[in-house]
């Protein structure tokens, strides 16, 4: 054995602490550069802000531009001294609109400061950020604070009024709508929105079939033509007359097309995030040519948005806000405790446990707990129709309103969800206008469910305490559901021990999710449980209700067929008045409760825990609205408002 | 060696071909089909999304209505790097152009003759219109086709109502669902006094008139197309029927990204935490077993094994709640982070640590980093340290009673030499086994890590991918897979040779 230290191994050494020193030293040159760069960074950020104040004091004080309408009690009705007809048509009430302002003016809140940085827990990543191709609804979230509509619900209201537009003509008769965008109104990139924008994001981006927004062009099918009138007025033209029209008109967010021309419809596809938009904040940063995709959003990193200096009407006051993704539930509720986020959706366990548990809790965190129009409804679902070419025993209303009086739903909120949530009614979100205060959930009453069974034709025929029917089958059917969630056995379990005590066999049926869709899809099931989400005030029953769409393709997988229903469908779809139509929405409330094709569940609130070190912080009918909270300022942040 | 290597190689292509076909049908024939979680997802659907048609949507989209095995042939003949037929066009900015879709022609043609197709001239335009030009005629030829599968599937649901007005025989035709596929109606004699025929017919016309407009639209993209708006993609072997190209992996149908974007994004993320929690295992585990034999019943082996073994028993799942619940919250320890891989604005964060004029410490970027890694690294490694350090040390026992040992100690080598040079390195031989089987795990990730601590990796794209039963992902995940683990195992058996001379494949 030679150990000795030769000049080879000399040679070698010396090479290998080259290398490593050198690597080192490049390391240090870039930090010194990355120093460098941030200290330019942090001067142009100072820069920028002195801009934007400058420009502020520009449109309140010095008078150059007109003042800005709807800013702090500001006129309306002077934005466009033109008068509006000279773009509408005549003899069509035309409705004008102030510029968006905040629901709640901040402002006037103790505390206000503007700057700071929110930052929303996410539960799970979306997968893109581009309008129209990605739907779920973390991007939602995102979207919503950077492009807006012609026009948007009011939060406290729910009516659709105007946000890019500030004048509309909705044809009495439903075939056409015409809107005027306010003149003030541009991108984030100071470019003006143009009825061409308009015009274009519906023909050529949504309808545009090389590009994948299939659930965007499939809410469209009824939209014939937008035609651009003059420069800010455009009209939209359908080809029947419904209530959602409007929802197409001014729902979908107007997209620049001088920004998402530039792209190919295959780019546009595969991007993450092609995102820029007319609204209070906007992306960091955007890329500024077709080949310059890299700056866009990289999955895996938060999601940061930055105040819109640009913005047209009244900025927002916070600076940045920042979407951070932690799919732990416990990890999440850690990180908010910890500081690394402003707002999260607690579980039902968790808001019920952390509140119980921690007295203090409150001190620093807003436990928010209400219901708005974008709370669904979770329900079991009676097999009305034929399955197999069989009737159920649910196609009788008399069964079926037994089987709902048969669950204490109630006690099934309490037991199963923590006591949050309210027994849901029927298919209308009891936040709507549409939404009748009328109907009331079916009572907890075995005694009557059990009276209207052996009306029915159940009764106990042999004593061993299973329902018979006069043929002497026993009432035994089976409960389909899908599997991934512990709610989803217990549901099970409790609905099967409230059955069994009447003497109704109930068998389970775990399937998995894509199981269950073709179940759903085949109708072959006897009963089945599921939530419907929503999203608007009101939505097109026709889809679920309607006779019709028992056929492969509808959603009425019940196969519940009610003249009635259909006759007050077609009616409210056609109705274009909103008052009339909230009218017979609530008719066709009281319709299906009677006939309870769905044992209506349970309506479940949003939770959310928002820290105190933010104001403005209120609950809306429309859910929350981010865009007017503010950081408090240092003095205030101690004292918590409300 | 050369021989045996490339036996190996050979064989290796059909056994990677048998995974990818294996798990294919898997996903084919599994209750729900493919994609079909993915039309809606999440427990709770949307009442204004329309269900049906995203699903028609996507069905058409990705070709899941053809037959399984021709699924197969075009996820193949789409990976593989030898492409035959007509090239692709590449656009300046590197997207990849297949021609335009080709358009079965409409059911029944007996019953409902199908119509002649005029042929329409095509004027390519001139230099840049002509990217122009093709990009309007394949929109057209895209709109058309789409309004032509529309039509398809209103025709069914007449032929469904008129098979159902004829009586139980026909209704007898239909499936399951109640609608009607045109292949079961072949052949049938549609008389045109039956009752509900009119409908029918104009159901066929209006498809037959879509058809055509698909067609002309498609022959005039085809011609466009063929005109060369954009240069040809890869490099012909024999000119217009096979060509060298790069393999692609598709697109993720949840995602809608393509599958290697993803990889890309997630691969370097769950190496970063497996290259520094492998070493750490290894570094840790082995001189411990190499230790615990040489003291075999000693304290140290005892208490080793002990905590080892303790610690293998402890579920990931549960460690993971616990570092969370106590190491990463601040109303207990609060060290480390919860989640993700940097701190809010680490992108501005300078590489080294430095201190600022005020003297205060800013961590940069390379310590965010490794801080953040470290409770997920931590619950890589713990249960590790078991098995490897179990395995030096029976390995390490059955060389020390070997006679070569004895031969050594009796010749009065000292004990160091013997355990480190003797022993030692014949008892690396099982370690070679279990190291190769680190390549495919790198690639794989931990599913339940990676979930608890958000780290967007291998492992949370892959089960993400199968809730969702998106296809391509899962495909391409195994694809790569089976490939390093077979390249692996290769791996392995050379390294027997070069460790152990007996081993020989001459």
């Amino acid at each position: 054995m030679q150990n000795r230290f030769g000049v080879k191994d000399f040679l070698f050494l010396v090479v290998l602490l080259a290398t490593l020193g050198s690597v080192w030293l490049s390391m240090v040159q870039k930090t010194r550069m990355e120093l460098a760069q941030g200290e330019m960074k942090s001067k142009l950020a100072e820069i920028e802000q002195q801009v934007a104040q400058l420009g502020r004091t520009l449109e309140r004080g010095v008078g150059v531009l007109p003042p800005p309408a709807g800013s702090a009690g500001g006129s309306t009705a002077s934005a466009a001294p033109s008068g509006p007809a000279a773009w509408a048509r005549p003899g069509v009430k035309v409705e004008s609109w102030p510029a968006p302002h905040p629901a709640t003016d901040p402002g006037s809140i103790p505390g206000f400061a503007v700057g700071g940085e929110f930052t929303e827990l996410f539960e799970a990543q979306p997968a893109k950020l581009t309008p129209y191709i990605s739907a779920d609804v973390y991007s939602t979230r995102v979207l919503d604070r950077v492009c807006e509509g012609l026009g948007s619900f009011n939060p406290k209201t729910l009516k659709m009024e105007g946000a890019l537009a500030d004048g509309w003509q909705v044809d009495p008769e439903g075939l056409w709508i015409r809107a005027h965008i306010n003149p003030r109104a541009r991108f984030s990139d100071g470019q003006p929105v143009t009825a061409e924008d308009v015009r274009w994001t519906n023909l050529d981006f949504i309808a545009n079939p090389l590009i994948e927004a299939e659930r965007a062009r499939s809410t469209q099918d009824n939209l014939k033509d937008v035609k651009v009138i003059d420069e800010r007025t455009v009209e939209f033209v359908f080809k029947e007359p419904l209530f959602t029209n409007t929802l197409i008109a001014f729902g979908n967010p107007v997209l620049p097309k001088h920004y998402y021309a530039r792209f190919e419809p295959g780019q546009v596809n595969q991007a993450t995030g092609l995102l820029m938009g007319s609204g209070q904040f906007r992306m960091e940063r955007l890329p500024n040519g077709p080949d310059q995709l890299d700056a866009q959003w990289t999955p895996g990193q938060d999601i940061v948005l930055v105040r819109n200096e640009q913005y047209w009407a009244e900025k927002p006051s916070l600076d940045r806000m920042r979407f951070k993704t932690i799919k732990d539930d416990l990890g999440r509720l850690v990180a908010y405790r910890n500081g690394e986020g402003s707002m999260m959706l607690p579980t039902s366990p968790q808001f019920n446990a952390v509140l119980r548990d921690e007295p203090d809790f409150e001190k620093t965190t807003y436990a928010l707990k209400w219901t708005n129009m974008r709370c669904g409804y979770s329900f079991i679902a009676w097999q009305c129709g034929p399955r197999n070419g069989k009737p159920t025993p649910f196609a009788d209303t008399r069964v079926r309103r037994a089987m709902t009086m048969l669950l204490d739903r109630e006690r099934m909120i309490r037991d199963i969800w923590d006591g949050i949530g309210s027994v849901s009614k029927g298919p209308v979100n009891p936040e709507s206008p549409g939404s009748n205060p009328g109907v009331k959930p079916l009572p907890f009453d075995p005694e009557a469910a059990k009276a209207l069974l052996a009306e029915a034709g159940w009764k106990d025929r042999n004593g061993d305490g299973i329902l018979e029917n006069e043929q002497g089958d026993a009432f035994t059917f089976e409960y389909t559901y899908a599997t991934g969630g512990e709610i989803s056995e217990r549901i099970a379990r409790f609905v099967k021990d409230s059955y069994a005590k009447a003497g109704i066999v109930m068998k389970t049926r775990p399937v998995d999710w894509s199981r269950y869709q073709e179940l759903l899809k085949l109708r072959d099931f006897d009963a089945i449980t599921l939530a419907w989400g929503s999203n608007a005030p009101e939505s097109d029953p026709r889809q679920i209700w309607h006779s019709e769409s028992t056929k492969e393709g509808g959603d009425n997988f019940t196969q519940w067929r009610s003249a009635r229903a259909d006759e007050l469908i077609e009616k409210g779809r056609r109705t274009m008045d909103e008052a009339a139509r909230m009218a017979v929405w609530r008719e066709f409330e009281a319709c299906v409760a009677e006939d309870q094709p769905y044992t209506f569940i349970r309506v479940a609130p949003w939770l959310r825990f928002v820290k105190r070190d933010f104001g403005n912080v209120n609950t809306y009918k429309t859910g929350l609205q981010p865009e007017e909270f503010f950081r408090m300022g240092t003095a205030a942040a101690t004292t918590p408002a409300n | 060696m050369v021989s045996y290597l490339a036996r190996r190689l050979a064989f290796m292509v059909p056994t990677v071909l048998g995974i990818t076909l294996m798990v294919f049908c898997l996903l084919a024939y599994a209750p729900g089909g493919i994609g079909a979680g993915l039309a809606v997802s999440g427990g709770q659907m949307s009442d204004t999304s329309k269900v049906a048609q995203m699903q028609a949507y996507l069905e058409d989209r990705y070709g899941l209505n053809d037959w399984v095995i021709v699924q197969y042939g075009r996820w193949l003949s789409r990976i593989s790097p030898v492409k035959f037929g007509e090239r692709d066009l590449r656009t300046p900015s590197g997207e990849r152009v297949a021609p335009p879709r080709a358009i079965d022609d409409p059911p029944l043609a007996a019953a409902f003759p199908t119509p002649a197709v005029p042929v329409d001239a095509f004027e390519p335009a001139a230099g840049d219109d002509l990217v122009a030009q093709f990009k309007k005629l394949q929109r057209d030829a895209e709109g058309t086709r789409r309004e032509y599968v529309g039509s398809v599937r209103l025709f069914r649901d007449a032929l469904a109502d008129w098979a159902r007005a004829q009586g139980p025989a026909m209704a007898g035709r239909l499936d399951a669902k109640g609608s009607a596929d045109p292949g079961r109606f072949e052949g049938v004699a549609i008389d045109p006094a039956s009752p509900g025929y009119a409908k029918l017919r104009a159901a066929a016309d209006a498809m037959h008139a879509k058809w055509v407009a698909a067609r002309r639209a498609q022959a005039l993209a085809l011609a466009a197309f063929r005109a060369g708006p954009y240069p040809k993609s890869g490099i012909p072997l024999v000119p217009g029927l096979v060509s060298l190209d790069t393999p692609d992996l598709g697109v993720a149908f949840s995602k809608n990204r393509p599958v290697w974007d993803l990889i890309a994004a997630a691969l370097p993320v769950t190496l970063l935490i497996n290259l520094i929690a492998f070493p750490i295992s290894y570094l840790i585990a082995v001189p411990t077993g190499v230790l615990a034999s040489v003291r075999r019943g000693g304290w140290f082996d005892v208490l080793s094994g002990f905590l080892y073994l303790s610690l293998y028993s402890v579920p990931t799942v549960l460690a993971g709640v616990f570092a969370i619940g106590f190491l990463a919250n601040r109303q207990y320890l609060g060290w480390f982070p919860v989640s993700g891989l940097h701190e809010s604005g680490a992108e501005a964060f300078t590489f080294l640590p430095h201190a600022d004029a005020a003297g205060t410490w800013h961590r940069g970027y390379l310590v965010d980093t490794l801080w953040h890694v470290a409770l997920p690294v931590l619950c890589l490694v713990y249960g590790s340290f078991a098995v490897l350090s179990k395995q030096t040390r029976a390995s390490m026992l059955d060389n020390f009673n070997a006679d070569y040992v004895r031969t050594a100690k009796a010749k009065g080598v000292p004990r160091k030499d013997v355990v480190l040079r003797h022993v030692f390195r014949n008892s690396l031989l099982p370690l070679i086994t279990m190291f190769v089987g680190i390549f495919p795990a790198m690639l794989a990730g931990s599913v339940v890590i990676e979930r608890i601590f958000t780290v967007p990796g291998m492992g949370s794209l892959i089960l993400e991918a199968i809730d969702l039963r998106d296809r391509e992902i899962i495909l391409a995940n195994t694809f790569m897979i089976a490939c390093v683990n077979l390249l692996a195992l290769l791996l392995a058996d050379i390294l027997y040779a070069a460790a152990d001379p007996r081993v020989s494949y001459e």
